[in-house]
């Protein structure tokens, strides 16, 4: 059976490889590599597993799809621009002070929901701003954007990964506060100085200018009423569980674009806006999607299997060798199925040798977060690209990454080799 | 221009096989039903929904089965498909029901505890739809399911699960097990109405033990075992020892104190009941196997994951005989049997006892002969669940 | 209250399938188009409660 799985695994990277060399898309390409995964183990065109798969990712995609529209709603209604002059005039002389502001803007939407991409999606466009405003160079803004929607995927109290591997080795989601918290904090605060202090601020009339005249009617309680609704959206269901039926975030999104739209200066067509978000988001909805159906096709053919057994069979030092590659690789493959197929049972395998899981798998989050950048699937990196306006080569900004990269690297893999002495931070 | 219309044409036939086929194969799981005969040892019926009438027209409503003895002493409750991808729990509840001879107090058994989630597979799973049991008269078909209640019947989910009352965190689709849901909210979401009304039939029934089986990847440190909290430790490990001694490894854990929302926690901190969780070694469960194939559901058999025993890897003993399920549900009914045998010793006032077909008869024979024919059952004796 | 809510999740996924299918019939680029079809395939499936 290894020999056979083994065959059937370079199959479907030949057919990546040929889907691109054709010019397909990514999404496509890794549709294609489905495809040939299930034609070559004898499957056919499996239509049960491919409409199985499809539907792995939904409940994300409709985050996305109404986060994002709820950001177009209010970047049309021109609160983004209000926000950033005013963010800018009150701070533009304090830049520690205002990059701090930057960094928990950014922290705390991924940190509540587990998402980084709702980070980018809710404030990256407007972090990006501001980040010009202070002289940034493009690829730092992205850079920097990039790696603290990744870094507020990881922060508790929501983190997907862990939850994720929790649910599939049935260990508490307890504990992971401080082992999530310090890190996070930490190393947020050295991504953001790192490269907030970089560039020369500029005077605040000629940003001013650069920046676009928000509508006259906007007021800040036009921009801030549509957040709050969508802060009670996630606030109330964690202070009174019990009170309401589960109303889910895509019903928070939906409705504080309902009313961004509702206390909009301008007059927005919201179906010309809905039509412009789903084109937007086709890639990244399309990569979900297919993300799905490409582990259940690797399921399927036992190529899962394989990836799984390989990564557990190693020795333990080598483990600890790899994990900073495979890591990210798996989650720039799989996206979340990483922690599925590499996560359970390492934690399990880790745990067998005396290895505390709760910091262990959080040192694994900032491993998988980093993935987040990489191909084929590049989740948030290709959504900050489209956020923050960043029009330079891809690989331009994951290189100026390099130095944090490492940072984070450094500390997700000694916190898993040191998990057991980090015990004392899971309360 | 024509070939951007072909494109789509082939695209569009693509999308709709996909949809009509794949969709109507899984609207087969989902309506498909299986045959249950009434064995001499049930005296009556009931629902799910009799404890809880909230749950009644919804899937979360399941049938019930009573085995009384007619003969004075405690009552026992027995979940099967509690998590349907770990089907010998579900096939040893049919084997109960079908086979079960209540000698002393009475049993209550729940052959889908979770029927909502047997009725849809996981995405990203890969599994089969249905597995089937050769018998001398056909074959015993079951649904396989998921481990999750199914999101036709709640949904959504919520960004993370807080847990009714401890308000402990736990994974979002958590919300969606009924082994995190216990002890339940009577106007929960729907998984929550399910523990709320096991509770109250726990209360109502003056049920004095609870087994709620399962089964467990052998990556997984508890497997083989028993889990039991502190009033049942003494039981467990009673029987733990003698089914060790006489027929099979069997070992006790623990019941972890923080851990909420799970059978073995929560019903024995609400109620009077003793809860008992049983994990029987189940190789599909595992990341590292083959194809996730009927056939490794039913034999165990898996190259990979003997690569794995070979280097240490796994909780439990495995060899190229695999771990068939006939051993599996086998395990489930000769450890409740075991578990009822200590519990009448240590509370002679409230006995439970019954035979039953377990781990050595199935092993011996196979699985086949314990099922009955619905075709030659008795009128009224068929059950579809 | 509850089903209510669900039933918004069902409108909003009609919603989302609505403009992909119009996506669909009007892109001129057919991997757009092939894309379009497979976001729309769970969207669908859950619509007529499928999966």
């Amino acid at each position: 059976m290894f020999t056979h799985v083994a065959i059937l695994l370079a199959a479907m990277a030949a057919a990546f490889a040929l889907a691109k060399l054709a010019k397909l898309s990514t999404e496509l390409s890794i549709l294609a590599m489905a495809l040939v995964g299930a034609l070559a183990a004898g499957q056919g065109i499996p239509l049960r597993h491919l409409a199985e798969g499809s539907v792995a990712y939904l409940d994300i995609c409709l985050i996305f799809v109404t986060a994002t529209l709820f950001m177009n709603v209010v970047k049309e209604a021109g609160g983004i621009d209000y926000l950033v002059r005013k963010v800018f005039i009150r701070f533009h002389k304090r830049r520690a002070v205002l990059l701090v502001i930057l960094m928990l803007l950014m922290l705390i939407p991924g940190a509540l929901t587990g998402a980084g991409s709702v980070s980018v999606l809710v404030v990256g466009g407007t972090v990006a701003l501001v980040l010009r405003g202070l002289g940034l160079k493009d690829e730092h803004v992205a850079a920097m954007v990039f790696l603290l929607a990744g870094l507020s995927a990881v922060a508790p109290p929501v983190n997907i990964w862990a939850m994720i591997t929790t649910a599939g080795t049935a260990i508490p989601y307890v504990g992971f506060e401080l082992p999530l918290g310090i890190p996070v904090l930490a190393l947020g605060l050295f991504v953001t100085f790192y490269y907030g202090m970089r560039g020369e601020a500029r005077d605040l009339g000629s940003v001013l200018a650069t920046m676009p005249e928000p509508p006259a009617g906007m007021r800040a309680w036009r921009v801030g009423a549509p957040f709050l609704l969508l802060a009670a959206f996630i606030a109330v269901p964690r202070i009174w569980p019990f009170a309401l039926p589960t109303l889910g975030l895509p019903i928070g999104f939906a409705a504080s674009g309902f009313l961004a739209w509702a206390l909009s200066p301008r007059k927005i067509d919201i179906l010309r806006l809905s039509r412009e978000t789903m084109d937007q988001l086709l890639p990244l909805l399309g990569t979900c999607i297919i993300v799905g159906i490409l582990l259940q096709v690797m399921t399927l053919n036992g190529v899962r299997g394989l990836l799984s057994l390989s990564i557990i069979s190693l020795p333990t030092v080598a483990i600890f060798l790899l994990l900073p590659v495979a890591m990210p690789l798996s989650e720039g493959i799989l996206t979340f199925g990483g922690a599925a197929v590499f996560g359970i049972p390492l934690i399990w395998t880790l745990n067998s040798i005396g290895l505390n899981p709760v910091p262990a798998l959080s040192g694994l989050s900032l491993l998988w977060m980093l993935g987040d950048a990489l191909p084929p699937t590049a989740l948030i990196g290709r959504l900050t690209v489209q956020s923050t306006g960043y029009a330079g080569r891809y690989w331009s900004f994951v290189k100026s990454c390099w130095l944090p990269w490492l940072v984070i690297t450094l500390t997700g893999t000694l916190m898993v080799v040191f998990s057991k002495q980090l015990g004392a931070l899971v309360l | 221009m024509t070939r951007l219309i072909f494109a789509k044409i082939l695209a569009a036939c693509l999308f709709l096989a996909c949809l009509v086929g794949g969709g109507l194969e899984m609207r087969g799981l989902r309506t498909y039903k299986e045959s249950l005969v009434k064995g001499p040892g049930v005296t009556g019926t009931g629902r799910l929904s009799d404890y809880l009438p909230a749950l009644k027209g919804s899937w979360g409503d399941t049938n019930l089965y009573f085995l009384d003895s007619g003969k004075p002493g405690g009552t026992a409750l027995i979940l099967g498909g509690t998590h349907p991808n770990e089907p010998s729990s579900i096939v040893a509840a049919f084997v109960l029901v079908e086979q079960a001879l209540p000698e002393a107090g009475k049993l209550i058994v729940i052959p889908h505890y979770n029927r909502s989630g047997s009725t849809a597979t996981q995405p990203m799973g890969a599994y089969p739809q249905f597995i089937s049991i050769k018998t001398g008269w056909g074959e015993q078909k079951f649904r396989m399911g998921d481990r999750l209640a199914n999101p036709l019947d709640q949904w959504p989910d919520p960004e993370v699960y807080v847990h009714y009352p401890s308000r402990q965190m736990l994974s979002n689709v958590d919300m969606r097990n009924v082994n995190r849901t216990w002890p339940g909210r009577a106007d929960g979401a729907l998984a929550e109405r399910i523990g709320a009304a096991a509770m109250e039939l726990i209360r109502r029934e003056k049920v004095d033990f609870v087994v709620d089986t399962h089964g467990a990847e052998l990556l997984y440190p508890v497997t083989n075992c028993i889990v039991a909290p502190d009033q049942g430790a003494s039981i467990a490990q009673l029987a733990a020892l003698d089914l060790t001694a006489t027929e099979f490894e069997v070992h006790v854990e623990p019941s972890p104190a923080k851990f909420r929302g799970v059978s073995h926690r929560e019903i024995a901190d609400h109620s009077e009941a003793v809860p008992f969780l049983l994990e029987s070694p189940d190789p599909f469960l595992d990341q590292p196997t083959g194809p996730k194939t009927e056939a490794l559901e039913l034999d165990g058999k898996d190259e990979f994951l003997l690569a794995a025993a070979r280097r240490g890897l796994l909780f439990t003993d495995y060899d190229e005989k695999g771990k068939s399920m006939e051993e599996r549900a086998g395990r489930h009914i000769s450890v409740s049997r075991q578990l009822a045998a200590q519990w009448s010793l240590f509370n002679p006032e409230r006995i439970v006892a019954f035979s039953c077909p377990g781990y050595a008869e199935f092993v011996a024979n196979g699985l086949g002969p314990y099922f009955r024919d619905p075709a030659a059952a008795p009128e009224g004796s068929v059950v579809l669940e | 209250m509850a089903s209510v809510i669900t039933l918004l999740y069902y409108a909003l996924c009609v919603y989302i399938a609505a403009f992909l299918a119009l996506g669909f019939a009007r892109t001129r680029d057919w991997q757009k188009a092939a894309l379009q079809l497979v976001v729309l395939l769970p969207f669908v499936l859950r619509v007529l409660r499928l999966k």
